[in-house]
């Protein structure tokens, strides 16, 4: 089976997948995965733990290249080129594709640093011009309010779901195309939970966006498509509302609806 | 779906909805059927009996609400659950609406009883009621089956039972005309074959949501309709 993509209609594509293998070692965690990422919509993708749902997001900014005997074959096409290429600049590619994980990772230093640190990897700015970059962005993760009276705080002294709005604040503060959650909510309470999910609807409508997630309802509340892998293997790929209501795989409403042996 | 869910009382939680739909459906088929015998035997017992059936009906659907709304809440269902769910709330409500109308029929057989008796013109009440009662057991079938084939077909022929209705309307119409004493018993009977005419149309809407359970697709609005009795007798439709 190649792949389970029943979405008739093309949309304007920012990540096209085509026959992706992943191999950990010997191992192989991806099989010949096709699917499309498309641009300013939500793509969420589900499947029990080890299905390669985060694996395949670690391929799309090429975090495994941090990894010996960790390879990718296929073609992975961002704006139609091909990012797995040798060639591939990987802090351009991973400016242009921005992640956040699933522990809120704050670098223990202030708020403002927080935000800056990256910028200042990219572009050299006025002071001026940088402290505004860093509202902007704090702005931009729904978090400017809390944080505006403490800029010279450490980072770590914010709650969790604080940290991971800075954490996204960070990610959103370079400008990137696209943004990949891994599991952003599974360490926060609910609230915190509302407050990313709401910020995500907000992102999309400058970003193309992937997330990772266990919680079915989180991928039916935040996404537009949704693709449910299963050993490695991409099993259905469809509308949100489709894979939800009326999922065409037996596997695919297995395992939504609870009945997975 | 044969699967079992992880958390078996998930399961049990869906198959008590099931039995209690299977249990209106059997309420209504007998409160139809006796009803219809209390208007031709003109039996006051039977008819009060009927009526009093039609609380069952009423506590097994709120009932069903509940429980839906419960499951709801507790295990966020989605796809076949999901649909399962919404259909056990819409037919219990279609199948509560088909108790009311059979209770209309017992209450008028009640006024009947003291009416000057006129059995030619049930006749045609019987062959409308025997068509309703046909397509009530298909589509409690049909969804006992998760048959979407046949409760297509429910959904479909219930044009026969407009057939019937307009034909009756036109006969009660003659027997008023020939005689106004009869007025009052016809008039009656009248009302009797709306009602019969709506269960139809609760059927054809209870086929919809068994088409829609199986297979997710939603029938088209328009459905096929026979002529409509009054349409000669109404200036504006």
């Amino acid at each position: 089976m190649t792949s389970g993509v029943t979405v008739k209609n093309e949309l304007p594509t920012k990540i096209a997948v085509n026959n992706l293998q992943f191999f950990y070692g010997d191992q192989l965690a991806l099989r010949n995965v096709n699917l499309p990422l498309y641009t300013n919509k939500v793509t969420a993708l589900i499947g029990p733990s080890g299905c390669g749902k985060s694996t395949f997001l670690r391929v799309l900014n090429r975090m495994y290249d941090l990894y010996p005997h960790q390879r990718a074959e296929g073609e992975v096409l961002l704006d139609g080129r091909n990012i797995l290429d040798p060639q591939q600049d990987l802090n351009l590619l991973r400016a242009r594709v921005g992640m956040v994980f699933q522990k809120p990772t704050p670098f223990p230093m202030s708020i403002y640093d927080n935000i800056a640190f990256g910028i200042r990897l990219y572009e050299k700015l006025p002071k001026s011009e940088l402290d505004g970059r860093v509202e902007t962005a704090l702005r931009g993760a729904g978090i400017w309010d809390e944080v505006q009276g403490k800029l010279h705080a450490s980072g770590l002294s914010l709650s969790g779901g604080q940290q991971q709005r800075l954490c996204i604040a960070r990610t959103v503060a370079i400008h990137p195309e696209v943004i990949l959650f891994d599991e952003p909510c599974s360490a926060l309470d609910p609230i915190s939970t509302a407050k990313v999910e709401e910020l995500i609807d907000e992102l999309k409508e400058n970003y193309t966006i992937a997330i990772v997630t266990h919680n079915m309802q989180q991928a039916a509340r935040v996404s537009e498509y949704a693709a449910f892998m299963y050993l490695g293997e991409l099993v259905e790929f469809a509308t949100t509302t489709q894979l939800f209501t009326l999922p065409e795989n037996p596997r695919t409403q297995n395992y939504i609806t609870g009945r997975f042996g | 779906m044969t699967d079992s869910h992880t958390v078996r009382a998930y399961d049990a939680e869906l198959e008590a909805l099931g039995r209690k739909i299977a249990e209106m459906g059997g309420i209504a088929e007998k409160m139809l059927s006796d009803g219809m015998d209390a208007l031709a035997g003109y039996d006051g017992d039977l008819a009060r009996a009927t009526i009093a059936c039609d609380l069952r009906l009423d506590v097994l659907q709120r009932e069903i609400e509940e429980q839906a709304i419960m499951t709801i809440a507790r295990r966020q269902p989605l796809a076949a659950d999901l649909r399962e769910i919404v259909a056990a709330i819409r037919i219990s409500g279609d199948l509560e609406r088909v108790g009311d109308l059979a209770k209309n029929i017992a209450k008028r057989a009640l006024k009947l009883s003291a009416e000057t008796r006129m059995q030619r013109a049930i006749i045609g009440l019987k062959s409308m009621h025997e068509t309703a009662a046909m397509l009530l057991k298909d589509v409690l079938d049909a969804y006992a089956l998760r048959d979407a084939d046949r409760a297509r077909q429910v959904w479909t022929n219930d044009v026969e039972l407009d057939a019937l209705e307009d034909s009756v309307f036109r006969d009660l119409l003659t027997f008023m005309m020939e005689d106004p004493r009869n007025i009052s018993f016809c008039a009656h009977l009248l009302f009797v074959s709306k009602n019969i005419e709506r269960i139809g149309d609760h059927c054809t809407n209870i086929a919809e949501t068994v088409v829609y359970l199986v297979s997710g697709e939603v029938l088209p609005m328009d459905r096929p309709k026979g002529p409509s009795p009054a349409a000669d007798f109404q200036t504006s439709k």
